[in-house]
């Protein structure tokens, strides 16, 4: 081996061939001819910065909060105003009439706001910068239980795909049964007793409520990612450069870390993003059944259910009060995320796999 | 293994499973903090000799061993205790409470029909679409089929069924938005709107359906249509098929006899294994709409602030019979018509999608 390099080189010294690609250039070369793929990077990208850098400049550029009630932007049968209404900077409302017909006026030289995307909803806050507020929460959430859940995931998952035996055993069989059971369930029923313990740590960082459900979503779906890492550990090790790397005596951490975790990467990455995809849906449906982000926080999924009302009441519907906006805005960000997310994982592994796709 | 060993086994480990499970339910329901006397008598005013003897009518006051067994003890009899919510006292009377049993296999029905109806559905719909898109890969129909299963799939069912329940059927008021009739049995009265309309019979059951199939079926089409192509192609790579053309087989007639049974009897157990989420969805689905199904009773019975914890456990411990009987069910049935792949299955089935 080291013979004939020799020799190459000696006679390759005049026109240096150029370095074979590595595999993350030849990923990213092909992750580039892929439109939707790119279009989906692109869209994902400006999305999240809009959202963790616009969020506090267009609350300073329209100089209120997320959580600011408008009375003025509700009109007198609670109905929300629509997109792009100007409306009194004020939060209260003075002695209203008991059989009002028309809204109080405001006080004379009362500044106005503007509301981009209209109320949200009786209270009439600004839904536009709740839906901005409202992703950080729902990201932060989405991301941080996939982050949570590969690591977990990829620690268990390569530790019983490489011991195999009993850790096998027990993993094997503990994913399978936690599968088989509706996690919906498990959640709610850990989401009531477990999460007021939790609700308030934010570790300096997170909103209130997101580390709970951190932990809670991570917890459920770690078997997942352990399942594939355990899969794909169990038949690498059995191949040559493994043999070779016990040869010349590394030890089984550095066989795990420094050889087998580098080739399950690209199939986690793409499976990370599923999972970023599952988790903002997952955290819409932990809010609607009152075990998500606690209100006023703002988060995509308790945004789209509070239109709808809470499980103890449900809000009437009437032709009076009916503004589908404020259901229709948190459907679509959460839509668009979601398709987003779902995108970037088909391309990454066609691009990670070309043969596969 | 023989199938018979293999039964046995599986039905012991489902009963250590159904036991750990209740178990660690029950536990967990010790460890929180809340005081089920309160379901009875008012915290504001009741004294503490009243809290006691609510605790002692509940039967909570007795150390969680002795309460554990007798649970598992009368579950073995098919009893599953009663709903704390009903226990009162009514002029000074003890009452009882409701027997869960009945309530649950009430439940189980519209959960049923929710489940059965929207999975109709969902092969109605599915299996014609991923069929031709396999039998026509790269067209147009195929093309389609794969943009609006992505968009399926991107698309939380909580979405569907309020953006259904708002413009369907309050807005435009095409079809019921709330409640459920019974298919066979007594008239029931079913909030709409704000009026309280009395309905019953196959008609007002399927009509009180249809928006929670369309939502329930929608999630799982974009899923099924697109493995029903990837099984189908697999199949069409397989060297019996270029045999069949070989031989001069149609086409369609390869299709129809070589391809479809070997690709979609999996789909068949795949569609038995996915029961756990489908309870999932069906329970959004219950919530939205207000049928009381399984999903929607465990809901209301976590969401008072002081837990129906009998309910709760009862729920857990029926979903978990229903879904390790399916399982068992379809591995059997599988190893009876394919015992080549009956080994194989386990690793072979899909990871089930997190809602």
């Amino acid at each position: 081996m080291s013979a004939t390099a020799g020799s190459a080189t000696a006679t390759a010294v005049a026109v240096a061939p150029t370095p074979p690609a590595g595999q993350w250039s030849l990923f990213w070369r092909r992750l580039r001819r892929d439109r939707f793929g790119m279009l989906a990077l692109v869209f994902t990208v400006a999305w999240l910065a809009m959202i963790f850098v616009g969020a506090p400049v267009a609350s300073h550029i329209l100089g209120h909060g997320p959580n600011e009630p408008f009375p003025y932007a509700v009109d007198i049968n609670a109905k929300p105003a629509g997109p792009w209404t100007t409306v009194p900077a004020v939060h209260e409302l003075h002695q209203q009439a008991e059989y009002a017909t028309e809204k109080p006026k405001p006080p004379p030289g009362t500044p106005n706001t503007t509301l981009v995307l209209g109320a949200d909803g009786p209270l009439g806050r600004d839904e536009f910068l709740r839906v901005l507020y409202g992703g950080q929460t729902s990201l932060e959430v989405a991301i941080g239980a996939s982050l949570f859940a590969l690591l977990i995931g990829a620690v268990i998952g390569g530790l019983a795909g490489y011991y195999g035996g009993w850790l096998d055993g027990i993993v094997s069989r503990l994913v399978d049964l936690v599968m088989a059971f509706p996690l919906l369930l498990l959640l709610l029923l850990l989401g009531t007793t477990a999460t007021p313990n939790l609700q308030h740590v934010t570790l300096g960082v997170f909103h209130e409520g997101v580390v709970s459900l951190v932990v809670l979503i991570g917890v459920f779906t770690w078997f997942y990612a352990a399942r594939i890492v355990r899969a794909e550990v169990a038949s690498l090790r059995r191949r040559e450069f493994v043999e070779a790397a016990t040869m010349i005596g590394a030890s089984d951490r550095r066989i795990l870390f420094k050889h087998l975790v580098p080739h399950v990467v690209p199939t986690l990455a793409a499976y990370g993003a599923v999972l970023v995809a599952t988790n903002i849906l997952l955290e819409a449906s932990m809010s609607f059944l009152n075990v998500g982000i606690g209100l006023p926080t703002a988060s995509w999924g308790n945004m789209l259910t509070s239109t709808w009302g809470s499980l103890l009441t449900q809000y009437g519907y009437s032709q009076a009060n009916f503004q589908p906006w404020c259901t229709l805005v948190p459907s679509g960000a959460i839509f668009l995320t979601v398709l987003a997310f779902n995108l970037l994982a088909d391309s990454i592994r066609a691009a990670l796999d070309p043969d596969a796709a | 293994m023989h199938l018979a060993t293999f039964a046995a086994r599986r039905l012991g480990a489902s009963m250590l499973i159904l036991v750990a499970l209740t178990f660690v339910t029950f536990a967990m329901f010790e460890r929180i903090p809340n005081e089920p006397a309160f379901l009875l008598v008012d915290p504001k005013i009741a004294t503490r000799a009243q809290i006691a003897k609510a605790r002692h009518d509940l039967g909570v006051d007795r150390p969680f061993f002795t309460r554990y067994a007798e649970y598992v003890g009368r579950l073995a009899h098919g009893d599953f205790g009663r709903s704390w919510a009903t226990i009162g006292y009514t002029g000074g009377q003890l009452q009882p409470g409701i027997p869960i049993r009945d309530e649950l296999f009430q439940a189980l029905g519209v959960t049923a029909s929710v489940v059965l109806g929207g999975l109709a559905l969902v092969l109605l719909l599915s299996l014609p679409l991923g069929i031709v898109s396999a039998a026509r890969p790269r067209s147009a129909v195929d093309r389609g089929s794969v943009a609006v299963s992505l968009i399926g799939i991107s698309t939380h069912p909580l979405v569907i069924a309020l953006l259904l329940q708002l413009f369907v059927a309050n807005r435009w008021g095409w079809l019921p938005g709330s409640g459920y009739c019974n298919l066979h049995g007594p008239d029931v009265y079913v909030t709409s709107g704000i009026s309280s309309v009395k309905c019953g019979g196959p008609k007002d059951w399927a009509s009180h359906l249809v928006l929670p199939w369309i939502t329930f079926a929608l999630f799982f089409i974009a899923l099924y249509s697109r493995i029903i192509r990837v099984r189908m192609l697999a199949v069409l790579g397989e060297p019996y098929i270029r045999t069949a053309r070989a031989k001069g087989a149609s086409n369609w007639r390869v299709v129809r006899r070589h391809v479809m049974p070997n690709a979609l009897a999996p789909i068949m157990t795949m569609t038995a294994m996915d029961i756990g989420t489908a309870l999932g969805v069906a329970a959004y689905v219950e919530v939205v709409f207000h049928l009381p199904g399984l999903g929607a009773r465990m809901v209301s019975a976590l969401a008072l602030g002081i837990f129906d914890v009998p309910v709760v456990i009862g729920i857990v411990f029926f979903t978990a019979v229903i879904i390790l009987a399916l399982n068992l069910v379809v591995d059997l049935v599988q190893g009876v018509i394919d015992p080549r792949a009956f080994e194989a299955r386990r690793e072979s089935a899909r990871s089930g999608r997190v809602t």
